[in-house]
């Protein structure tokens, strides 16, 4: 690699492998179809990923559901799934390291690998290209096509082509590409709209090939088209934007122990939780590893699995990692038992599976930016790990936001220590969410009230969302312990009802409404609801929801 | 002679100056209470806008207690947590998650205990001792006796405890008086920003003052005023709005 300022550029000799439209042969081999059925994984509204097959057909990309199955009435329509996809890659990348070592996968579908030094090993970068498809096509069972060039943008199209480009020849390559390929160098969705937009617009401006983009100043290119028009300039005149970073493979590292007779009882377990901790820490202690994760598996004996994923900084209490491990299992299987839970159906076990995972060699761990965990962080968690004890795993929780429209659909809340994915992104847009400032009570479940007209007569709202007439008043439900309610319920005019016994009303100074939100409505978990921000005179604020034909107390702006 | 004189009277100003000053600063000090028992043990972080609130700071091993805001309370731990505190809130199961986030408290240092049950003392204890702020909820099942306990074990380990409720014995009792929101109209706008009036009592029997806080402000919209300043204030907020 140099860094040469001027018309030369910063580039890495580097191969390209590309196994076309990866979304479908990766679901194509979940879903058992052979490689030459017609087949497209369908998101959104069209089609993302076609095979070959289908596109013979007459099946594009983009196409909507009814025009696909028009072109091509057998055509198989499978599901997106991002994971999926970068699931299926692994093992492409596994059968490439068959004859390379370190490759970095740019996205799925798409492998970099740097060519010196295996086309050195190899002989020639012909026959490291030709190694490549063959692993490929024997270990992984899917076609690629493999192409080499100086620079990320080069690499990719010469890969799109089988065409190895000739050092120091990948500029003029490049300048003869139409200006769309630049997307193909993108590696993220965001980014990639963003430069089809950029594309788009210089298309329109009257320029279509990468040379007559690399003609233009690039202080005149930031001007007007800001990072992303830096950034596609770069990768135009054929320079790499950032090294590549290599991927290392550490196996995760198991453990697992099956019973002889299938156990019911946490105290038979707890001495085996404690017996495959032990292995799990001699293994990795062997390996000279240690591990951010641990996976506790648990298998019944109907086949089932409960399994959880648990945090870890062992490194820092070398020797306490049997009993933490310990108290883990015991947790999550006495919660199982005891049924307070959710997990597959009760039954005795069959097996019990610790995973070390994302096993990183001991000294190679990522520390704080500060050196390492402080001495308050580990007192904190020791102190949290101590009134686990006390009160059970489920007595401590962690929490994160997660995006939702109510507030209480925005929180995440698990037990301390256990490993926190938020299901639903905050970041995705939320319509209809309540807007800012969140609410600093947000009661766990939520409340009967009462909001009245004028004239003390409960307020509705329609399904346009009419409201029957502006709330005046509000009223919570009386405690039913409290000395007033008793006295209503004595009381002769009563008449012995037992429904809830309304406080005093408080005086609504202002309020803004209703907003509707319809969640989930093909689902058995469906809501509608018309939420409603109240200020109480000289009271706190409050977030009231009608659903069912009643007032709900949701949060409390307090 | 008449030189002389001036001096006298010179020297004279410096002395009544240093005695107002005094007097003053005593008066600040038993307003607030703020005595030189205050000046031993170090602070953590508080946020700016608080200081009126707490003129002597968020000191460890102190007992703040707070009525009648839950997002005071908040705002109280927000700056420490924000700057690697830990917080742990007792007895708090309706807090408000994304409230406390917004305030600056940071998620991966903030533990809940929802419902600690009969073994509130032994918890409340086992988080003074390693906890740096710990929120205690409203009706917490804990004795006289065991807040005393608290506050010793608080007092020897450095944290400090933010309870909601009355605390007898708190360092500072802050009581939520009135609170104000703006931005709601008749059916229409959204809660925007709000006022709160605290009354602020250092310890039993001293005097309370009073102080107004704006706790959430929101970039509202800009309203036309009638005066000339108003109107070029107007403007200016909506250039700001606007960059």
């Amino acid at each position: 690699m140099s860094a040469v300022t001027g018309s030369s550029v910063t580039t890495v000799r580097r191969a390209v492998l590309w196994v076309p439209d990866w979304p479908v042969v990766a679901a194509m081999a979940e879903a058992g179809l052979s490689a030459d059925a017609p087949a497209a994984v369908l998101h959104g509204r069209g089609m993302v990923a076609v095979s070959a097959a289908a596109r013979a057909a007459g099946v594009r990309r983009g196409q909507r559901k009814r025009l696909a199955q028009r072109a091509c009435p057998q055509l198989a329509i499978l599901t997106h799934d991002e994971g999926r996809d970068s699931r299926g890659f692994e093992s492409v990348a596994a059968a490439a390291e068959q004859v390379v070592s370190g490759v970095e996968i740019s996205r799925p579908g798409l492998l970099m690998i740097p060519a010196d030094g295996a086309a050195r090993f190899h002989g020639s970068e012909e026959a490291l290209a030709e190694a490549l498809v063959g692993a490929i096509a024997d270990l992984a069972g899917c076609e690629c096509s493999v192409g080499a060039a100086d620079g990320l943008l080069a690499a990719i199209l010469a890969a799109r082509t089988s065409s190895l480009i000739p050092l120091g020849k990948s500029a003029d390559f490049l300048a003869g590409m139409g200006i769309e390929t630049l997307s193909f160098a993108a590696m993220e969705r965001v980014q990639r709209d963003a430069v089809e937009d950029l594309a788009s617009v210089l298309v329109r401006l009257g320029i279509h090939t990468l040379g007559e983009f690399t003609a233009l100043p690039l202080s005149d290119v930031v001007a007007r088209f800001g990072p992303v028009g830096a950034w596609a300039h770069r990768i135009a005149r054929g320079e790499d934007v950032a090294p590549p970073v290599l991927r290392r493979s550490e196996e995760d590292i198991a453990v697992e122990y099956v019973f002889e007779e299938p156990a019911q009882r946490v105290e038979q377990l707890t001495l085996v939780a404690r017996h495959v901790a032990e292995l799990l820490a001699t293994a990795l202690l062997e390996a000279g590893m240690r591990c951010a994760k641990v996976r506790i598996v648990a298998r019944t004996e109907r086949g089932e699995e409960l399994e959880r994923v648990w945090r870890t900084d062992v490194g820092s209490r070398a020797g306490a990692f049997a009993a933490h491990m310990t108290d883990r299992v015991r947790w999550q299987l006495e919660g199982w038992l005891s049924g307070t839970s959710n997990g597959p159906e009760r039954a005795a076990l069959s097996s019990l599976g610790v995973v070390a995972e994302d096993v990183v060699p001991l000294g190679a761990e990522q520390s704080y930016l500060w050196g390492g965990v402080s001495g308050a962080d580990s007192r904190a968690q020791r102190t949290l790990e101590r009134v686990q004890g006390l009160l059970g795993l489920e007595g401590v929780l962690a929490v994160r936001e997660q995006g939702g429209r109510s507030p209480r659909d925005r929180v995440l809340a698990l037990p301390w220590g256990q490993e926190l994915t938020p299901v639903r992104p905050p970041a995705h847009p939320w319509p209809g969410q309540i807007p800012d400032p969140p609410p600093a009570t947000v009661l766990p479940s939520p409340e009967r009230i009462q909001l009245l007209d004028a004239g003390g007569t409960v307020v509705s709202v329609g399904r346009r969302l009419a409201m029957s007439a502006p709330p005046t008043w509000v009223r919570h439900e009386e405690d039913p312990g409290a000395e007033r309610t008793a006295a209503m319920r004595r009381h002769p005019s009563s008449r012995h009802n037992a429904g809830p016994v309304w406080g005093a009303p408080l005086p609504i100074d202002a309020w803004a409404g209703p907003w509707p939100v319809a969640e989930r409505w093909w689902s058995s978990e469906a809501s509608r609801r018309a939420y409603l921000q109240v200020a109480l005179r000289d009271g706190p604020a409050l977030l009231v929801a009608f659903s069912d034909g009643g007032w709900w107390l949701e949060a409390i702006y307090d | 002679m008449f030189e002389s004189e001036s001096v006298v009277t010179g020297v004279e100003a410096t002395h009544v100056r240093l005695a107002r000053a005094r007097a003053a600063l005593t008066a600040v000090e038993s307003r607030v209470g703020s005595g030189r028992e205050g000046w031993d043990s170090p602070t953590l972080p508080l946020a700016t806008s608080l200081s009126e609130v707490l003129p002597g700071g968020l000191r460890r091993g102190q007992v703040v207690s707070v009525e009648g805001s839950t997002s005071l309370m908040l705002a109280l731990a927000a700056r420490a947590s924000a700057e690697g505190s830990w917080t742990v809130a007792i007895g708090m199961p309706s807090l408000g998650i994304v409230a406390a986030a917004r305030r600056g408290i940071e998620l991966h240092r903030l533990a809940l205990v929802p419902h600690p049950g009969v073994n509130v003392a032994a918890v409340a204890g086992a988080c003074v001792d390693g906890m740096d702020v710990v929120l205690c909820g409203p009706g917490l099942a804990l004795s006289d006796a065991d807040r005393r306990r608290l506050v010793a074990r608080a007092r020897e380990r450095g944290s400090v405890i933010v309870a909601a409720g009355s605390w007898a014995g708190a360092h500072a009792r802050l009581v939520v008086e009135a609170s104000r929101w703006e931005g709601l109209g008749a059916g229409d706008g959204r809660l925007r920003s709000r006022t709160l009036t605290v009354a602020i009592r250092a310890r039993e029997g001293s005097p309370v003052s009073r102080v107004v806080l704006t706790l959430d402000q929101q970039r509202s919209l800009p309203r036309v005023r009638p005066s000339g300043s108003g109107q070029a204030r107007t403007e200016r907020a909506g250039l700001e709005g606007a960059a």
